[in-house]
């Protein structure tokens, strides 16, 4: 009998979730296991990991340069994601509220940037906005300006360079959750004499707040990460946690001292992660 | 039944992809009459060695050759150091590094009789050279737009210059910042004191402020961004040859100030499979005419005199080396212990306290 209970529950659950939980926990798990281990490792003179324990890394990351660079990226993080979520929205809601054909053409707009490799798009902001590119030449030419304005390797083009990369993340959830907003909820409200903007204050925006909350941590999570936008953007010059991170591995070999970053930025995303159960119902937690 | 057969054939399945990572030996036979090698890994910079050269390679010893590429120095010492040196053949390293290496064992010695065209390589900076091939070399320097550049520069420090704000493309790596800021300071290049680095850093401060990009030197000399770059010379030729006719960059004129010249050179790391292959690949490159040829398509400084000699007229003619000073260079030397005061100087650096 014992068997044949295995063979009904046991097998079929294997079978399904057995695959992805064995890739989850051969390159999800196990890594994240091997960078907390290493995070405790000392450094040896070659830039090698020394397996000595040591919390040598822990005690840099007090160090006032790595607090700087992190509340740095997290206020960058927080404007990408205030603006992904400010221009999303009425994006979103447009979209939500065209014919369904017009609906999936706009969606489509927003993806096509995501089939061009993110590379290649940086990079072309790059040529767009350089010293001799086309926005300084036009800006000149129609008499704007004198000389040519420096954006390239700015603060702002950074800026500009990751709100683009993220606002898909952001329109994308939203509009879910606008889209499956039932239309007798608005109705009902029109019905009993609200205004348009009450209605969308009392009852569109507390409704769709899940998928709100969906963007402010899809966009949120990975700008915090984020280091190529920083990199070919800011020219070096502007340095987020994720350039830090990048360094240790590369340039500088500290890995210890990468993987102690690394592992505070898993922790500050799982903070996030939780507040987010708490606050937002799991069943809410919808990813497009 | 059916499923424990399914059972277990996933098992093997499963079993087959864990080991299948695992060795496999395509080496030489160790002793006795050793099969000739087919085929050659190699660890090098991207856009560095021409395409139809390593053709022709395959072709004349019915090999192949897989080129990978590092991003950055340190990607081939983490190779070599961690143990995934014998992966390759022959990785590309630089001259600063030579000394911990072979003190650390990483290396093989090279047998020179195999590669008899190495005596075409000048030997008045080749060290370590029981261990190393160089191929080819690289002065850092300064190089400005001398249309849009508001100072005329002589020396590190004028670099400082606040004339020169946002003007800089410069290259990065503490390794590379750190000495000119010595040397503007008065001392050894490779200093291993504290105090001096910590003088050195104060004075990098200000060189920040004078940086638009570290980075793309060459690009943005050429789009305009940087009136000044601090690059290597293949850089800097691209640069020139870029602007044809309205080349308006000039290599400053240094007076006292020594620059700096590195060398990338292949090493054989300990362990590795084909070294026979590796021998001739390293004979075939130091060949003067392929070498030669290789010039046209990356311009670089070479320590191979005769196949200089054997350049295209428009190599030797090159602006980009048309400098006076290119004896009085410095050379990056391994630092050890004091790596990590020159990272965290460096790090502070580049968050900007």
């Amino acid at each position: 009998m014992k068997k044949n209970k295995f063979k009904q529950n046991t097998l079929p659950a294997l079978a399904m979730a057995g695959p992805v939980s064995l890739w989850m926990i051969l390159f999800v798990t196990l890594p994240m296991l091997y960078i907390i281990y290493i995070s405790f490792m000392s450094r040896g003179i070659f830039g090698d990991v020394v397996y000595e324990f040591s919390l040598d890394s822990y005690k840099t990351l007090l160090d006032s340069t790595y607090f700087k660079v992190i509340v740095k990226s997290m206020k960058a993080a927080f404007i990408t994601t205030l603006l992904c979520i400010l221009i999303g929205y009425p994006f979103a809601y447009y979209i939500a509220k065209q014919p369904k054909e017009v609906a999936s053409k706009l969606i489509m707009l927003v993806m096509i940037p995501f089939w061009t490799n993110s590379l290649m798009r940086l990079n072309s902001w790059l040529l767009l906005f350089q010293t001799s590119g086309p926005v300084n030449n036009f800006l000149q030419n129609a008499g704007f300006i004198d000389s040519p304005i420096s954006f390239v390797y700015t603060d702002g083009l950074v800026m500009i360079g990751m709100i683009t990369n993220m606002l898909p993340f952001a329109v994308l959830p939203m509009y879910s959750s606008i889209e499956k907003l039932s239309k007798s909820l608005l109705e009902a409200s029109a019905d009993l004499g609200a205004s348009r903007s009450t209605t969308f204050f009392n009852i569109t925006l507390p409704l769709t707040f899940p998928g709100i909350f969906s963007s402010i941590i899809l966009v949120f999570i990975p700008s915090l990460g984020i280091y190529t936008v920083t990199d070919m953007l800011g020219g070096g010059k502007v340095l987020y946690i994720g350039n830090i991170i990048k360094n240790q591995f590369g340039a500088i070999r500290n890995w210890p001292l990468g993987a102690a970053l690394s592992v505070l930025l898993i922790v500050i995303t799982g903070l996030l992660i939780f507040i987010y159960t708490r606050f937002a119902k799991i069943e809410d937690m919808e990813v497009v | 039944m059916k499923k424990l057969i399914s059972m277990l054939l996933a098992l093997i399945l499963i079993t087959g992809l864990l080991t299948g990572c695992g060795g496999t030996n395509t080496g030489p036979v160790e002793n006795g009459k050793a099969e000739p090698s087919t085929e050659l890994n190699i660890y090098m910079w991207q856009q560095y060695i021409s395409d139809d050269l390593i053709a022709k390679f395959e072709e004349e010893n019915n090999a192949k050759v897989n080129l990978s590429y590092m991003s950055d120095n340190a990607d081939a010492i983490t190779k070599l150091t961690a143990g995934g040196g014998q992966e390759y053949d022959l990785i590309m390293t630089c001259d600063a590094y030579m000394e911990s290496l072979i003190d650390g064992g990483y290396i093989e010695k090279i047998n020179f009789e195999n590669i008899p065209n190495a005596s075409n390589i000048n030997e008045s900076y080749w060290t370590a050279k029981e261990y190393c091939v160089p191929y080819l070399m690289n002065y850092i320097y300064v190089v400005y737009n001398k249309d849009t550049c508001p100072i005329e520069i002589n020396g590190y420090n004028d670099l400082i210059d606040p004339a020169l704000k946002g003007q800089i493309a410069t290259i990065d790596g503490a390794r590379n910042l750190f000495p000119i800021a010595l040397i503007a300071l008065g001392y050894d290049p490779n200093s291993t004191n504290e105090s001096e680095i910590a003088e050195a850093y104060e004075w990098l401060v200000k060189y920040n402020e004078n940086v638009v990009a570290y980075g793309n030197a060459e690009q943005n000399l050429t789009n305009g961004t940087a009136s000044v770059a601090f690059t290597y010379d293949g850089n800097a030729s691209w640069a020139m040859s870029e602007l044809g006719d309205k080349n308006n960059l000039v290599i400053a004129d240094f007076e006292s100030d020594p620059v700096q010249l590195g060398f990338d050179l292949y090493v054989v790391p300990k362990g590795a499979k084909h070294v026979d292959l590796a021998e001739k690949f390293l004979n075939y490159i130091t060949d003067p005419q392929v070498m030669a040829a290789n010039l046209v398509e990356y311009p670089y400084s070479c320590p191979n005199d005769a196949a200089v000699e054997a350049a295209s007229d428009a190599y030797k003619n090159d602006p980009a080396r048309d400098f006076d000073y290119k004896e009085n260079v410095f050379f990056q030397k391994d630092v050890g212990e004091a790596i990590t005061i020159y990272n965290d100087y460096y790090q502070k650096l580049k968050v900007g306290e």
